[in-house]
C-alpha cells in the first residue's frame, strides 16, 4: 500500500440473523487507490460494501473513514463516503439535476456552491446536456453516471461501488472505469465490487477476494496471478439480449465437466480447464442462437480464486484470523 | 436544528416533486374527492325547507270488496307520502321478495269489521293490517306501517265523526306540525355541506395510505440505501414525509371545499378559523396515517388490504357516507372513538351548523390528538425497526 488509508474495515464481522454474511474481513483502502472486491454471489461483497458505508452495522470490528468511526462522528462519516448501490438509486420521475440537487441538500450543500458542484458533476458525468430530462428516459449507462454523480456531488473521500457494471454494455463499463481511474487520480479512494474477473485484473490497483464471508487472498494483481499454479481458459462477452433463468440453466446442465458458464445480466463468462473445452463451450453457445456483442479471451489465470484453488495470501495485507 | 429543518424541508420538496411530476395523477388526486362528493351531493340533495321531500314507493293488496276498505285503500293511494300501487297477493309477494319495492301493505279479508269498534268498548276480534317486507327493507315496512295507520284511522274518525260534526265529515288534525331544521341556520344547509365534508376527510385517508405505501416501497429499493448512507436522520426523513403528505392533503382540502363552494353553493357559516384549525388537523392526521402505515403494514399488499378495509370501516361508522343517525346506536357508541367522527362533527358544525371558534375546539383537539399518536408511534415503530434492519436482525 502506497498512500495513507483512507477506508480501516478492521476485522468487522456482518450477521443477518443467524447467518454470518462477512466473517472477519481486514481491508485498508488508501487515498489514489482502486480495490476491487472480488468474490462468487453470496461471498459477502455487497454487505461488505454496506458496512463500510455505514448502511449495515457490523456486530463486530470497526469501520473508519480517514480515522473517524460512525459510532463517534456519524455525520462527519457519512460526509466522506459516497455510495454507488448497484441498481441506480435515482427518482425516475425527476430530472437529472433535480436528483443531484435533492441528494446535494442531504449533504448540507445549497444555494451557488450547490448550483456549481451540480453542473461540475453533470459534466464530468457528460450529462450537461441532460440536465433537464427526466432520468426515466436515460439508458442504463446514462443512469449509473448519474449515480455515480449523486455519489461524488458532495466530495467524498472514499467511494464504494456495489457491482456498478453488471448492467452496463461494455462501451459504457469502459467509460465508467476511465471515469474511475480519474477520480482515484484525484485522490479518491475506491472500494467496488465485482465478480467480473477481467474488470478486477485490469480496472483495480488492489484485489480483495472474499469466499464465504471470509477474506482469502488480497494483493496486485499480477502479483496474485503469478501465484496461480495452473491456467484457466477463459471468455468474457456480452450478450446481445438478456436470456430467460431456464435457459440459463439449460446451457450450464449440457455444459461439459470442468466448464462454467455464468450469465448476470447481458454478462457471459465462460470459463474451462482447455481451450478445447472453451471451444467446445463457445461452439454450443452459439448453436443456441446466443449473439454476442462483444467478447474477449483475458489470461484469465484469476479465475482459480474463485474456483476455490488455494492461494497464499497477501503478505501486505492483514488477514482476519480463521473463526470458529 | 437550523439544519434539521433543512433536511425535512429538502425531502418535503422532494416528495412535492415527486408528486407534481405525473400532473395526471396529480389532477385526479383533487379530482377523485370532488367527483364523489358531488355524486353523493346530488344522490341525496335537499334543500332547506323543501317540502318535496322523498316518498315511500309501496304495494297494496286489497283481499275484500267492501266500501270503508275502499274509501281507506282510495286514501292510502292519494296520500303524498307514498307512492303506491294496488297488486294481487302472490305478485306482491314476488316484487316485495325482489324488492320492488320493498314493502306492501294487505287489507285482508274481514278489515271492513273495524266499522263496528266503539270507542270505549272492547273489540273481541281486532282486524290485522298486514304489512309485508323484505327483510333488507325493515325501515321501509316501519315507515309503511306509521302511513297506513294514519290513513286508517283518520278514514274511520271521518266516517265515526260524520253524524256529529256533519257535512262531509271532514277531519283535520286538531294541531299544525311545523317541521324545520334544527343544529344551525336551516338557510345555510345543503346536503353537499356534509358530501363535501365526508368524501373529503374520506379521500384525505387514502391519500395517507398511499403515501405511507410510497414510503414502503423506497425503503425495498436502493434509494433507501442512500439515504440511509447519507448524514440525515430517520427521524427527519419521516417528518420530511409528514410534512409533504399533510401539505399536500391542506391542499386537497383547499381545492374540494373551493369547487364545492363555487358549483354547489357550500359555505361555511361557522367560524372560518375553526374551519382552518379542523382542515389543518385533519391534514396532520393523514399524514399521521400514512406513516403508520408504513411502521405497521408490513408488506406493500397487505398494508394495502388491512388499510382499505380499516378506512371504509372508520368512514361508515363515522358518518363520512351517511349522516351517523342511521346508524344503530352501538355502532354511534362505537364511532365516538373514531377521528373520522369528531373530525365530521367538526366540518358540519363550521360548514353548515353556524359553530364558533371555541365550539370547533374541541373537534379539533381530538383529531390532533389523534395526529400526535398515530405519528408518535409510527416513528417509534419504523425508528426501531431501521436500528433492527442496521444491525441485520431483519
Amino acid at each position: 500500500m502506497t498512500a495513507a488509508a483512507a477506508l480501516e474495515l478492521d476485522n468487522i464481522r456482518v450477521r443477518y440473523g443467524s447467518h454470518l454474511a462477512v466473517d472477519g474481513v481486514t481491508l485498508r483502502v488508501g487515498r489514489g487507490e482502486i480495490v476491487g472486491l472480488l468474490g462468487p454471489n453470496g461471498s459477502g461483497k455487497s454487505s461488505t460494501l454496506a458496512a463500510a458505508a455505514g448502511v449495515i452495522e457490523p456486530v463486530a470490528g470497526t469501520v473508519s473513514v480517514d480515522g473517524i468511526r460512525r459510532t463517534a462522528d456519524p455525520c462527519g462519516f457519512a460526509k466522506r463516503i459516497g455510495l454507488v448501490p448497484q441498481e441506480p438509486a435515482l427518482y425516475d420521475e425527476l430530472s437529472a439535476e433535480s436528483n443531484l440537487v435533492f441528494f446535494g441538500r442531504l449533504y448540507g450543500l445549497g444555494g451557488p456552491d450547490l448550483r456549481k458542484k451540480v453542473d461540475l458533476a453533470l459534466t464530468r458525468v457528460r450529462l450537461i446536456d441532460r440536465a433537464d430530462d427526466r432520468v426515466s428516459t436515460f439508458s442504463g449507462g446514462m443512469k449509473q453516471r448519474l449515480n455515480l454523480a449523486c455519489a461524488l456531488l458532495h466530495g467524498p473521500l472514499v467511494l464504494l461501488l456495489d457491482e456498478p457494471t453488471a448492467a452496463l454494455d461494455p462501451a459504457s463499463r469502459d467509460a465508467l472505469f476511465a471515469d474511475l481511474h480519474d477520480l482515484r487520480d484525484a485522490g479518491h479512494a475506491i472500494l467496488l465490487s465485482t465478480h467480473h474477473l477481467d474488470e478486477a485484473e485490469s480496472g483495480c490497483d488492489r484485489i480483495a477476494v472474499l469466499e464465504a464471508g471470509k477474506l482469502v487472498a488480497s494483493g496486485k494483481p499480477h502479483d496474485l496471478i503469478r501465484r496461480q499454479p495452473g491456467n484457466r481458459a477463459v471468455l468474457y462477452a456480452h450478450l446481445r439480449e438478456a436470456l430467460p433463468r431456464f435457459f440459463v440453466r439449460g446451457l450450464q446442465q449440457r455444459a461439459d465437466d470442468g466448464v462454467e458458464i455464468e450469465i448476470v445480466g447481458r454478462r457471459l463468462r465462460l470459463s474451462a480447464n482447455s481451450h478445447e473445452s472453451l471451444g467446445r463451450a463457445l461452439a454450443m453457445v452459439l448453436a443456441d442462437g446466443i449473439v454476442l456483442d462483444a467478447f474477449r479471451t483475458p489470461p484469465g489465470r484469476l479465475d482459480c480464486l474463485l474456483r476455490g484453488v488455494p492461494v497464499e495470501p497477501d503478505a501486505t495485507e492483514p488477514v482476519a484470523p480463521p473463526r470458529r | 436544528m437550523r439544519r434539521h429543518l433543512a433536511l425535512i424541508l429538502a425531502l418535503a420538496a422532494k416528495d412535492w416533486q415527486l408528486f407534481l411530476a405525473d400532473r395526471r395523477a396529480a389532477v385526479l388526486c383533487f379530482a377523485v374527492p370532488i367527483v364523489l362528493a358531488s355524486g353523493f351531493g346530488i344522490v341525496f340533495h335537499k334543500t332547506a325547507g323543501s317540502s318535496d321531500g322523498p316518498k315511500l314507493q309501496l304495494l297494496v293488496v286489497v283481499e275484500e270488496d267492501t266500501p270503508f276498505t275502499r274509501r281507506v285503500v282510495d286514501d292510502l293511494l292519494a296520500s303524498p307520502r307514498v307512492e303506491a300501487e294496488v297488486v294481487t297477493a302472490a305478485e306482491a309477494e314476488r316484487r316485495v321478495a325482489d324488492r320492488r319495492p320493498g314493502v306492501a301493505v294487505v287489507f285482508p279479508a274481514g278489515f271492513d269489521k273495524l266499522t263496528e269498534w266503539t270507542p270505549g268498548k272492547a273489540v273481541a276480534h281486532r282486524p290485522k293490517l298486514r304489512i309485508l317486507h323484505s327483510p333488507l327493507s325493515e325501515g321501509e315496512g316501519q315507515w309503511a306501517e306509521g302511513v297506513a295507520s294514519e290513513v286508517v284511522v283518520r278514514r274511520l274518525a271521518r266516517d265515526r265523526l260524520t253524524p256529529w260534526v256533519g257535512g262531509d265529515g271532514a277531519v283535520s288534525l286538531p294541531f299544525a306540525v311545523e317541521t324545520k331544521p334544527a343544529g344551525g341556520p336551516g338557510d345555510g344547509f345543503n346536503s353537499y355541506s356534509h358530501s363535501f365534508s365526508g368524501m373529503t376527510l374520506q379521500y384525505l385517508l387514502f391519500w395517507g395510505m398511499e403515501s405511507g405505501l410510497l414510503l414502503l416501497r423506497e425503503r425495498q429499493r436502493s434509494l433507501w440505501a442512500r439515504l440511509r448512507a447519507a448524514p440525515v436522520p430517520l427521524r427527519d426523513v419521516l417528518l420530511g414525509k409528514a410534512l409533504s403528505t399533510a401539505a399536500i392533503a391542506l391542499l386537497q382540502v383547499v381545492v374540494t371545499f373551493g369547487f364545492g363552494h363555487l358549483v354547489f353553493g357550500v359555505t361555511l357559516t361557522g367560524s372560518v378559523a375553526g374551519f382552518v384549525l379542523i382542515a389543518l388537523g385533519i391534514s396532520a392526521l393523514a399524514a399521521s396515517t400514512g406513516l403508520l402505515v408504513a411502521a405497521v403494514g408490513g408488506t406493500e399488499a397487505r398494508a394495502r388490504s388491512v388499510c382499505i378495509l380499516a378506512i371504509l370501516g372508520v368512514s361508515m361508522l363515522g358518518g363520512l357516507w351517511l349522516p351517523s343517525f342511521v346508524l344503530p346506536g352501538w355502532a354511534r357508541d362505537v364511532a365516538l372513538s373514531l377521528p373520522t367522527t369528531w373530525a365530521m362533527h367538526g366540518l358540519d358544525g363550521v360548514t353548515w351548523q353556524g359553530r364558533g371558534f371555541l365550539d370547533t375546539l374541541p373537534n379539533a383537539a381530538v383529531i390532533s390528538g389523534f395526529a400526535a399518536v398515530f405519528l408518535a408511534v409510527a416513528v417509534a415503530k419504523l425508528v426501531t425497526s431501521e436500528a433492527r434492519r442496521r444491525r441485520g436482525l431483519v
